[in-house]
């Protein structure tokens, strides 16, 4: 199964003209050219793919490695509160 | 006062992406209408459209595609191609004092509409995060503007069916009246959707399909019933004659006439005296008689109101004379663009001046004794001498616009 960061990696790419090797861990929105419309964009784009809901504030996402922790994080808190209330 | 020319023109319409391939089509009387490549088209009783052969990929990175609204695509394609047409340089100074004006009936309705079904529908939690600049009126004219750079007056109009020529005429008082040198003008529309559709099924004004869906329009035609709905976009670069002339700049003609008017009347239904009114208010602007104009490019929606209506008009100011102009609804092959069509039909005009040919009103195949006129059936006019041509475009709501054009000698 594909890593979170390269799940991150390929949402990157397929939403955006970029070059891959721009996309590294500390690599930030800002650093691979992106503005802050687009970084709202990508966010919901993120939102989607892992059928997560991020906090509209008090979340540091600046680099692609926050990505990975922060979306790892709610991935695990998320899904299982979501189990639990399956159960 | 200054003279207004017009430099450069760029069009994304159902016959055409470029203003040649749209006049050759025009002239050889080949429409753009047929069923409907959707697939919500099974849900509608009336399946057909004029769709523009438009994919997005082909002109804009993967991120413009997907967060800018058709409309607002359309848009950018036409104003580039004009621009590039115009052979436009405009140093930083020069700038700020040129600008867009823009026609929109609906602007990113189809924008709202999707998120409507996702919300509604789908029961999604978030909208995409530009969704409100993807469906606002005012986002095509915007994205030119940054584009170009142009820094002076940047507007959007909504007059419904009128918009663009509205945006072309108030673009040229601008010009006219010294408030701007360049201006980008023109209408866009992108409606063809679902919602869209079923609004426009219940009014009854849409075309019935005919065997041969592409001869579904019949302007001025006793078996009319109405028009198809089309999109695209039109964009004219106005520029003042000066420095126009000054450049070396190409001179497609000389707009010298806008009418605009309202018949304060009836929400829908078109008025005699209004549409009337309109022309007249043109003509006198133009500072000419009607002995001058030598082409109409009519409104022409092929409802069995306006095309009675407007032939009225038309000899309410022409008098004996109307019988001897050419006129024709082009919109018997690019269907009605709606909020884009005046823009649309201004460029047809231009380009029937400079070929010195009349397209011709295709599928009038029954006279209607009450539109009697000389609608150009079935085949186009060509070794014409055209000095002068009007285009009328009126609207739901009877905001009504006039336009007329010159040649340039």
């Amino acid at each position: 199964m594909a890593t979170t960061l390269e799940r991150i990696k390929k949402l990157f790419l397929e939403n955006f003209d970029l070059p891959e090797e721009r996309l590294q861990p500390q690599a930030t929105i800002e650093s691979i050219g992106l503005d802050s419309l687009d970084k709202i964009e990508f966010m919901f784009a993120l939102e989607k793919e892992f059928d997560i809901k991020i906090p509209d504030r008090e979340v540091k996402l600046d680099s692609i490695q926050d990505m990975v922790t922060v979306i790892e994080r709610l991935v695990a808190e998320q899904h299982v509160s979501q189990e639990q209330r399956a159960q | 006062m200054r003279r207004v020319a017009i430099t450069g023109m760029g069009i994304v319409s159902p016959i055409g992406n470029n203003c040649e391939e749209f006049f050759s089509n025009l002239a050889a009387g080949r429409s753009g209408i047929r069923r409907m490549s959707s697939d919500f088209a099974d849900q509608l009783s009336i399946k057909i459209a004029a769709e523009a052969d438009f994919e997005a990929e082909t002109y804009f990175s993967k991120k413009t595609a997907r967060t800018m609204d058709r409309v607002s695509q359309f848009a950018m394609v036409a104003a580039a191609q004009a621009w590039q047409d115009a052979a436009l340089e405009l140093p930083g100074e020069e700038k700020r004092r040129a600008g867009v004006y823009l026609g929109t009936g609906m602007g990113g309705a189809r924008t709202l509409e999707d998120s409507y079904v996702q919300l509604l529908k789908q029961n999604v939690r978030r909208l995409h995060p530009l969704t409100v600049v993807m469906v606002m009126n005012n986002a095509a004219a915007s994205y030119i503007s940054m584009a170009h750079g142009l820094k002076g007056p940047c507007l959007t109009f909504s007059t419904a069916c009128s918009s663009s020529s509205v945006a072309i005429g108030e673009a040229f008082r601008l010009i006219k009246h010294g408030y701007a040198d360049v201006m980008l003008a023109g209408g866009t529309e992108s409606l063809l959707t679902y919602g869209i559709f079923k609004s426009w099924e219940s009014i009854g004004t849409l075309a019935l399909e005919a065997e041969d869906a592409s001869t579904s329009c019949k302007p001025f035609s006793k078996d009319r019933t109405g028009f198809v709905l089309g999109e695209g976009a039109a964009i004219l670069v106005l520029e003042s004659m000066d420095r126009a002339k000054k450049r070396g700049a190409r001179i497609y003609g000389e707009l010298v006439g806008y009418g605009s008017t309202a018949d304060a009347d009836h929400i829908t239904k078109p008025s005699v005296e209004g549409q009337a009114n309109t022309m007249e208010a043109a003509l006198e602007e133009a500072g000419i008689g009607t002995d001058a104009v030598d082409y109409i490019n009519a409104h022409g929606t092929a409802t069995v109101a306006n095309d009675i209506v407007e032939t009225q008009a038309i000899k309410k100011v022409f008098g004996q004379r109307a019988y001897e102009i050419p006129i024709s609804s082009t919109k018997s092959m690019h269907g009605h663009l709606l909020g884009a069509a005046g823009a649309v039909e201004l460029v047809a005009s231009v380009l029937a001046l400079k070929h010195q040919t009349v397209p011709p009103t295709m599928n009038l195949t029954m006279p209607d004794p009450e539109c009697d006129l000389d609608y150009v059936p079935g085949k186009a006019r060509t070794g014409l001498d055209l000095k002068t041509v009007m285009s009328n475009s009126f609207a739901f709501g009877g905001t009504n616009a006039v336009l007329i054009v010159k040649k340039h000698e």
